[in-house]
Parts: structure tokens; C-alpha cells; sequence
């Protein structure tokens, strides 16, 4: 049964946080001159599609949802090595919540005959999480989440994973076709090596697949979307003292005195 | 994609009973406290939902915190936790049942659980909501989180489908209080899973004994600059009958157990007194403690992050300053004894 694996890797272009303003004026977030980066978790999703492929054999295709612009986190996934990128642009994807964002992504990852669809454990921007869950429960596949350690046996069309739990670990095995999510800091990404950034910066285009190419134009977009944003506040920031105290002893006082010890 | 839902058929507010080895996991709790107001706001039913081998004394312990009814799906096929059959169970019961609101613990297990159900139930599903109110004349489900390094409160609404979702993390909300006069009923579900629905099998599990940090009244906290020594946090920490916990740095690094780790991806605190030394105060990690009442950072960097968000602050080495403190409130505790 062994064969090589179509290894889908899903990368997202994100705020760069240390970026995002809140306007003092209108109280309302100040995303637009932020600069957009590839969020950081998925760098440990595409090591691991990397050291799958480079374990099995295969490809690895990065895929991203987002504007045109958001070409730029394919070129560093292929900069990073991996062998292709999607581009999901439209604009009937505007406004997706996380039910027809992982629909997307799960009819691309159809649509490329993947074997093993790898996340990140979530976005730094909306930090969800849902996203890779519902790849999965799109498309009927297993799901492995919170994933430590993975081992491929492609002997059994498996993969074996350490997932973190509450008070320990466990082992589990999911057949293929699997969607992963994978932990944060699990692994050491690399980096990118020259020659293949400069290919992937300026000889590499990504493949631009539309809602429709997709066929699902009519369950993406706000419309499609469950959930909406009713409203933004500006949080009351809790109100510290901000005192530097120069001793233990100046410090152990004011405990004292608020009643903390 | 199915189609519009009557929303005026769904009523209830469900909790998932999330359990392991017949062990209730303490965010369930947590969620059955204030499912119980939003049910009450609602003039609606509370329902708790358990699924499992051998659960049927839990469904009695969901009654003494607050259920109405408990439905009790019990089958080997349940025993461990799986996406595929417990996805497949809470379709079906949320198909025949119509729950108007599910609420769900934002554990590793519960968010694997809620993004499985939300896509097949064409579910609103609002991830990490640390308020959640009922609106006064639509009588939705206002379900808000913070966001961007808790700068920000967004509202996220579900208008048109159902049920409304929601994973919340450990520590947010205060767990419910059993009273053993509380009455309910319990219903059994037969399980309609089949074999065809599980897609991956446990290898091995284990789990040893889970910390909870969540109700501490001290926290001692260490970061990167504890270089894996986290002896002089644990001296405090013991000396002022506190919990030591820890930035995802320093679990990551294998120094600490992950059960205490503080944060937007670890626990929610909000101890009398937390310190935090060798910390930087990441937003991640100032999300899960900035409802403390009295932070102290400790660094020996002056330009670190914490200290902003801290009431005092000490520059310095933490080997130092730590040990320094310890041995100061000694002191004083033995002066005043
Ligand atoms: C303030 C705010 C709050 C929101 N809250 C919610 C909410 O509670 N519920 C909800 O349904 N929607 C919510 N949304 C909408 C949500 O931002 C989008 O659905 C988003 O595109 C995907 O969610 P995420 O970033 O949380 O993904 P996550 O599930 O956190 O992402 C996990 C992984 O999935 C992959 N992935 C995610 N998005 C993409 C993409 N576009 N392209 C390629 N790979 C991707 C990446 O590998 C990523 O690491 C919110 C939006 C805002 C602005
Ligand atoms: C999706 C996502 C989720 C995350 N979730 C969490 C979370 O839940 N919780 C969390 O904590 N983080 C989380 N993080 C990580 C977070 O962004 C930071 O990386 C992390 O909190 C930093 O940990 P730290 O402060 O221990 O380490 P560092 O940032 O490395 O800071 C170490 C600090 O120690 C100081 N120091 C060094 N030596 C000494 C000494 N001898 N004495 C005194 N001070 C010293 C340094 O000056 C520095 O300020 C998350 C990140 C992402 C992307």
C-alpha cells in the first residue's frame, strides 16, 4: 500500500501584532497599517510538512485563503521548501467566519487528493483554533490535534500522533486522509535557504483558485457565515500602580499595607 | 450546506460534560454556573450532556450543580474521547434535540470537539469567550472575547442559525456548588454511532494527576529566565500556601507541567497576589493573568514589557530578588507570629 504522500500545508497572512494600534480617538482597532506576516504557529506546520515529505516522499502544497497580497506567506512557505502554493482569492470569500473558511480549505485540499492537511495550532490574529477541526468535519476525514510528535507509517496509510492533553499525553492513530493541527514551539523551524528564496520571491506564482473553481461560490462569505462581529469595544485596561520599588524589604511593605501577604 | 433554520424551534442551554476516565473536568463545572444564569435569563431549561463508558454518577453530580436534565449517551464506543464518534453523537442529538445555545470547555479536548460538531450542525462557534450574556430583546446569545492582546472586546453574535456555540477556557467563570436537595432528570440516550464514524484509535494515554491552579490565592510564576530553575519560585510559592505556574516558554521547554501554564492557551488566574519573575509579558501571557488584584514582576531587564502591567516592580536577578523576598516575609510572618 505504500505510496508517497500529498502532504497540504495551510498558511495564514496575519497582522504583525506588535503593529495593531488601537486609534486613541475612535476607540476602534488600527489594523490597516499593520504589516502582514505568515502567523507564526504555522512555521511549525510547514517544518513538520517538510520533515513528513522528506520522510515518506511526496509533495508538500502550501495553501492560503486571503487577498491577493497574502501570495507573500506562499512565497516564504515555498522559500521554506515547499514545492507549490494555492492562492484561494475571491471575493465572495470576504467576511468568512471559521464554518466556510475551513470548507474552503477543505475543498482545496480535496481538490489537490491530499493525504495529510497540516495547521497550526491557531491564528495569532482570531486564535480560533476551529479552523483545522473543520477542515476535517468537512470532508468526513480524522482530525489530530494539539500535536507534539508525529510518526508516519505509510505501511498502514497512518499517522501517529502525540497530542497533548489535560494532565498528560496521548497516542493516537488516524488513518489517511488526516487533518493536523500542530502544537505551537513543537519543532524548530527552518530556515529558509537563499537560493530557494530568491526563487521563491521572484520566479514563483502561486496557482489562484476561485469560490467558483471550487464550487462552493454559495456556502462561503459573510452570507455563508454563522457567527458576525456585532461589536468591538476598546477593554477597560485594569488600572496598576506601575511602582518600581528598589528593595525587598520597600516591596514586602507595600504588600503589607495592601493586604497581598 | 443546509439550509435556514427556524430559530424560533431551538430552546435550552446545553453543556458538554467533558469527562475522562469518568472524571469530570472542572471547566465543565465552571460552564453549568453560568449556563444555569443564561437559562434562568432565558426562562429556559439547562441541560448537561455526558458521554462515556461508565458516567451515570456524573449526570447526578450535574443535577446537584445546576442541570435540569442530563442526557447520558453510555457506550465502550465513547471511552476514549474521539472526533469522529462523539461528532457524530452530538449531530444527531442536536438534530432531534434543537439545543439553542451549547456551551463547551476550551480545553485541548473541548476545542477538538467544538470545531468537529460546529461544521456538520452549521453551529455559531465563538471561540474563548471570557463574557456571556443573553441580549435583553432579541434574547441572542452575546458572546464576547477578548482580542488583540486583550486590548479589545469583540461581540460575537450567531443571528440566523442554531444552535449558538461557545468554548470558554478553564478558569474564566467560577464553578457551580453541588447542593445535593437539587432535583432533575436523567435521560438515556442509546448511542448511534457505528464503526464507520471513527476514523483514529487510542494507542496509550496517560495522564497523571491534574494540577488546578485556577482557585489559587498566590501565584508564584517563572519564564525563560528561570533557566529551568524553579526552585526559588516554588520557596515563595510554598511559603505563602500558593500554586507555582509558568509562561508557555518554560512548558515548552519541558521545565514545568503544562497544567500550569497561565495564559491565552493555558489557564485563566485571578489569584489576591501573582508574581511574576523572568517573565517578559507577552500579551499572550498577560491575557490569562491580568485579573489578578495585585501583580509584582520581578526582572533584569527595565525595559521589560511586565512591568507595565504590574503594580510593583523589582529590577533585578530573580536568583536574587526571589530568594531575597522569601526570606523578608519570613521574617516579618515570624515577627508578627
Ligand atoms: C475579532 C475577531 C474575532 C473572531 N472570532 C471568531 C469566532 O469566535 N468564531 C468564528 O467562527 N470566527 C471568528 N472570526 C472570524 C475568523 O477570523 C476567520 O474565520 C478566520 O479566517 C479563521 O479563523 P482563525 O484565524 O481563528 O483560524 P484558526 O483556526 O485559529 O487557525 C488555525 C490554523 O488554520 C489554518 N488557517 C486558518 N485560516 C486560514 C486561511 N485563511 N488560510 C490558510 N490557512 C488558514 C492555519 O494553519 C492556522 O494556523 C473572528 C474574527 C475577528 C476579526
Ligand atoms: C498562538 C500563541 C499562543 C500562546 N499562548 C501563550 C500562553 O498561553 N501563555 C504564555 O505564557 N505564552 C503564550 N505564548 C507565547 C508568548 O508569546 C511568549 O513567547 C511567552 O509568554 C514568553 O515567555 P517568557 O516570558 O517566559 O520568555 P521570554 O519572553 O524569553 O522572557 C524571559 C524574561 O526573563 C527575563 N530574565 C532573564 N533572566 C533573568 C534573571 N536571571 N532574572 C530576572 N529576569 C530574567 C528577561 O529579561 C525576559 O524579560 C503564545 C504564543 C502564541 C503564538
Amino acid at each position: 500500500m505504500s505510496r508517497e504522500w500529498n502532504i497540504v500545508v495551510c498558511v495564514k497572512q496575519v497582522p504583525d501584532a506588535d503593529d495593531v494600534s488601537i486609534d486613541p480617538d475612535t476607540g476602534t482597532l488600527n489594523r490597516s497599517d499593520a504589516e502582514a506576516v505568515l502567523n507564526k504557529p504555522d512555521y511549525n506546520a510547514v517544518e513538520t510538512a517538510l520533515r513528513l515529505k522528506e520522510a515518506v516522499g511526496g509533495t508538500v502544497t502550501a495553501v492560503t485563503m486571503g487577498p491577493p497580497f497574502a501570495k507573500a506567506v506562499l512565497e516564504a512557505a515555498v522559500g521554506l521548501g515547499a514545492d507549490d502554493g494555492i492562492l484561494l482569492t475571491d471575493r465572495a470569500f470576504g467576511g468568512s467566519d471559521t464554518w466556510p473558511t475551513s470548507l474552503a480549505l477543505a475543498a482545496s485540499a480535496e481538490e489537490l487528493d491530499g493525504d495529510v492537511v497540516i495547521c497550526g495550532e491557531e491564528s495569532t490574529d482570531s486564535s480560533t483554533g476551529q479552523v483545522p477541526p473543520g477542515i476535517a468535519a468537512h470532508n468526513d476525514w480524522s482530525q489530530l490535534t494539539y500535536v507534539e510528535e508525529l510518526e508516519p507509517r505509510p505501511e498502514n496509510d497512518e499517522l501517529v500522533a502525540t497530542r497533548d492533553i489535560e494532565g498528560g499525553h496521548e497516542e493516537v492513530a488516524a488513518s489517511l486522509p488526516v487533518v493536523v493541527a500542530v502544537g505551537f514551539g513543537m519543532n524548530e523551524p527552518r530556515v529558509a535557504g537563499l537560493h530557494r528564496k530568491i526563487f521563491s520571491e521572484t520566479e514563483f506564482e502561486p496557482e489562484e483558485y476561485s469560490a467558483s473553481d471550487l464550487g462552493i461560490e454559495e456556502s462561503v462569505g459573510l452570507a455563508a457565515s454563522p457567527t458576525s462581529v456585532g461589536g468591538m469595544d476598546t477593554a477597560d485596561p485594569v488600572e496598576r500602580e506601575r511602582e518600581m520599588v528598589d528593595s525587598v524589604d520597600e516591596l514586602v511593605d507595600k504588600l503589607q499595607s495592601e493586604g497581598a501577604i | 450546506m443546509p439550509g435556514e433554520v427556524d430559530t424560533d424551534e431551538y430552546e435550552d442551554v446545553w453543556v458538554f460534560i467533558e469527562q475522562h476516565e469518568s472524571e469530570a473536568a472542572k471547566v465543565s463545572w465552571e460552564l453549568l454556573q453560568k449556563g444555569r444564569e443564561l437559562a434562568d435569563e432565558k426562562g429556559e431549561r439547562l441541560v448537561a450532556l455526558v458521554m462515556g463508558e461508565d458516567v451515570s454518577h456524573l449526570a447526578e453530580e450535574a443535577i446537584e450543580r445546576g442541570a435540569d436534565e442530563v442526557l447520558v449517551v453510555e457506550d465502550p464506543i465513547f471511552e476514549p474521547y474521539l472526533p469522529g464518534p462523539y461528532g457524530e453523537q452530538f449531530s444527531e442529538l442536536v438534530e432531534e434535540r434543537k439545543p439553542d445555545i451549547v456551551l463547551i470547555g476550551g480545553s485541548h479536548t473541548g476545542r477538538d470537539f467544538a470545531g468537529r460538531v460546529a461544521v456538520p450542525t452549521y453551529a455559531g462557534l465563538t471561540a474563548d469567550c471570557t463574557e456571556l450574556e443573553i441580549e435583553a430583546d432579541t434574547h441572542l446569545l452575546l458572546a464576547k472575547r477578548p482580542t488583540f492582546g486583550g486590548d479589545a472586546m469583540a461581540t460575537i453574535k450567531c443571528v440566523e442559525h442554531r444552535p449558538q456555540m461557545a468554548t470558554v477556557r478553564p478558569g474564566v467563570f467560577d464553578a457551580a456548588e453541588p447542593d445535593p436537595d437539587r432535583e432533575g432528570t436523567t435521560t438515556e440516550v442509546e448511542a448511534a454511532v457505528g464503526e464507520e464514524n471513527v476514523h483514529s484509535r487510542v494507542l496509550e494515554r496517560v495522564v497523571g494527576d491534574i494540577t488546578d491552579i485556577t482557585d489559587a490565592e498566590v501565584i508564584v510564576a517563572g519564564g525563560f529566565g528561570t533557566e529551568g530553575e524553579f526552585g526559588p519560585i516554588e520557596e515563595l510559592a510554598d511559603l505563602l500556601g500558593g500554586e507555582v505556574a509558568a509562561t508557555r516558554e518554560a512548558v515548552e521547554e519541558g521545565w514545568i507541567e503544562a497544567a500550569r501554564q497561565v495564559g491565552q492557551t493555558g489557564k485563566t488566574v485571578k489569584p489576591d497576589l501573582y508574581v511574576a519573575a523572568g517573565i517578559s509579558g507577552a500579551i499572550q501571557h498577560l491575557e490569562g493573568m491580568n485579573d489578578s488584584q495585585t501583580i509584582v514582576a520581578i526582572n533584569d531587564d527595565p525595559n521589560a514589557p511586565i512591568f507595565d502591567d504590574a503594580d510593583y516592580g523589582i529590577v533585578g536577578d530573580l536568583f536574587e530578588v526571589l530568594p531575597a523576598l522569601t526570606d523578608a516575609i519570613r521574617d516579618e510572618q515570624e515577627g508578627t507570629a
